[in-house]
């Protein structure tokens, strides 16, 4: 039977709605029994029920509760997916992924840490609240070979801008890669004033670009 | 077409210089202090932002001035009329009346007119200015959006 992406969304945003775990849970795990990939459920089913789930909370139709909740049993969910996710040997390469400081949403970057996973890199993800000076730190102590942002709210950008002032200063040569909802409208001339610096606008670019990398 | 019109006309807006821009994140922190004091001292803030919103008004100012800083950081017509038009959503949604926006703008100038250099005033005032012309634009598309009716106040 044909699975229709739309219809699973939808299904999925209202268990997250109605704070049913379990149900979305099942959903997922039927989505991903028909043969459909993870990175299909994280950018087909998953991603535009949050952005629902944001937009409902924008017209004052869910509680901040509804929004946490839903945020929340989407992380449980990427969690008991994480068996599926580990390659059975490393490449040997190593991605640290962290938010842009001040930024508080995470679970974009979280699906971005599994797909590094999927092609055999070695993930560090920090998530949220991480200060630059302790990422410096920390990226000093792993030595990755990439370091992942996000940004999902533009108001950030301007803390973006030092983050990357910084990290490009102790690390000229080290690769950065930037995506979330924030950088939509982001064009080339964006991040044109830093040199190795990669805009990713979903999970399937990304992907692309670490199957082609040497 | 009405936001064809707001991208339109955001399009001529022009990006500060970099020594606008660092007056502005310089004083960020004060300016936002400022408007708050400014706002709560006016008799009519509980109908300008309606019922024990004082908090998340706050939260507005301080989001507002850091979003004007990366703004003027990197200018993208896009984001400034995606974003308004999202503060006008959720904000409207939660009881601001329409005329808080009106109040706002004309604050936020006031206080950079006399907190702010001439030369970095000179430069983004433009963006206030074409925030202030299109507040009804702004309602009409938000109110589109929202179900519920408008507030009275």
């Amino acid at each position: 039977m044909e699975i229709n992406d739309s219809q699973i969304s939808t299904g999925y945003l209202n268990a997250l709605l109605a704070g049913k775990r379990k149900k979305a849970q099942q959903l997922c795990n039927s989505y991903i029994q028909s043969e459909k990939s993870l990175k299909e459920l994280y950018e087909n089913v998953m991603k535009p029920a949050l952005y629902e789930v944001g937009k409902l909370w924008e017209q004052n139709k869910i509680s901040v509760a509804a929004e946490h909740l839903a945020t929340a049993i989407t992380e449980g969910i990427l969690n008991s997916f994480y068996a599926d996710v580990i390659p059975e040997k490393y490449s040997g390469k190593k991605v640290v992924l962290a938010c842009v400081d001040k930024e508080e949403h995470q679970v974009g970057i979280k699906m971005v840490a599994d797909v590094f996973e999927m092609n055999k890199w070695e993930s560090f993800f920090l998530g949220t609240g991480f200060p630059t000076s302790e990422l410096i730190k920390y990226i000093k102590e792993v030595q990755p070979d990439v370091v992942a942002l996000s940004l999902s709210v533009y108001f950030n950008f301007a803390q973006l801008k030092l983050m990357l002032n910084k990290l490009k200063s102790e690390f000229p040569e080290i690769t950065i890669i930037i995506g979330g909802q924030a950088l939509a409208h982001a064009t080339e001339t964006t991040l044109a004033e830093w040199k190795d610096i990669l805009l990713f606008s979903d999970l399937y670019e990304l992907d692309n670009y670490l199957r082609n990398l040497k | 077409m009405t936001k064809q019109i707001l991208l339109k006309t955001a399009a001529s807006l022009h990006q500060p210089s970099k020594e606008a821009q660092n007056e502005f994140s310089q004083k960020l922190t004060s300016l936002v202090e400022t408007m708050n004091k400014t706002m709560l001292n006016r008799s009519d803030i509980k109908n300008l932002v309606g019922k024990d919103n004082i908090e998340m008004m706050k939260d507005n100012h301080a989001n507002h001035a850091r979003f004007m800083e990366s703004v003027f950081e990197n200018y993208i017509p896009e984001v400034l009329v995606d974003t308004v038009l999202w503060v006008f959503r959720a904000y409207r949604s939660r009881n601001f009346s329409s005329t808080y926006w009106a109040a706002q703008l004309n604050t936020w100038i006031t206080i950079y007119e006399t907190e702010l250099s001439e030369n970095c005033n000179k430069q983004i005032l433009p963006f206030y200015k074409w925030m202030q012309v299109n507040i009804p634009l702004f309602n009409q598309l938000a109110e589109a959006e929202i179900d519920a009716p408008l507030s009275s106040h």
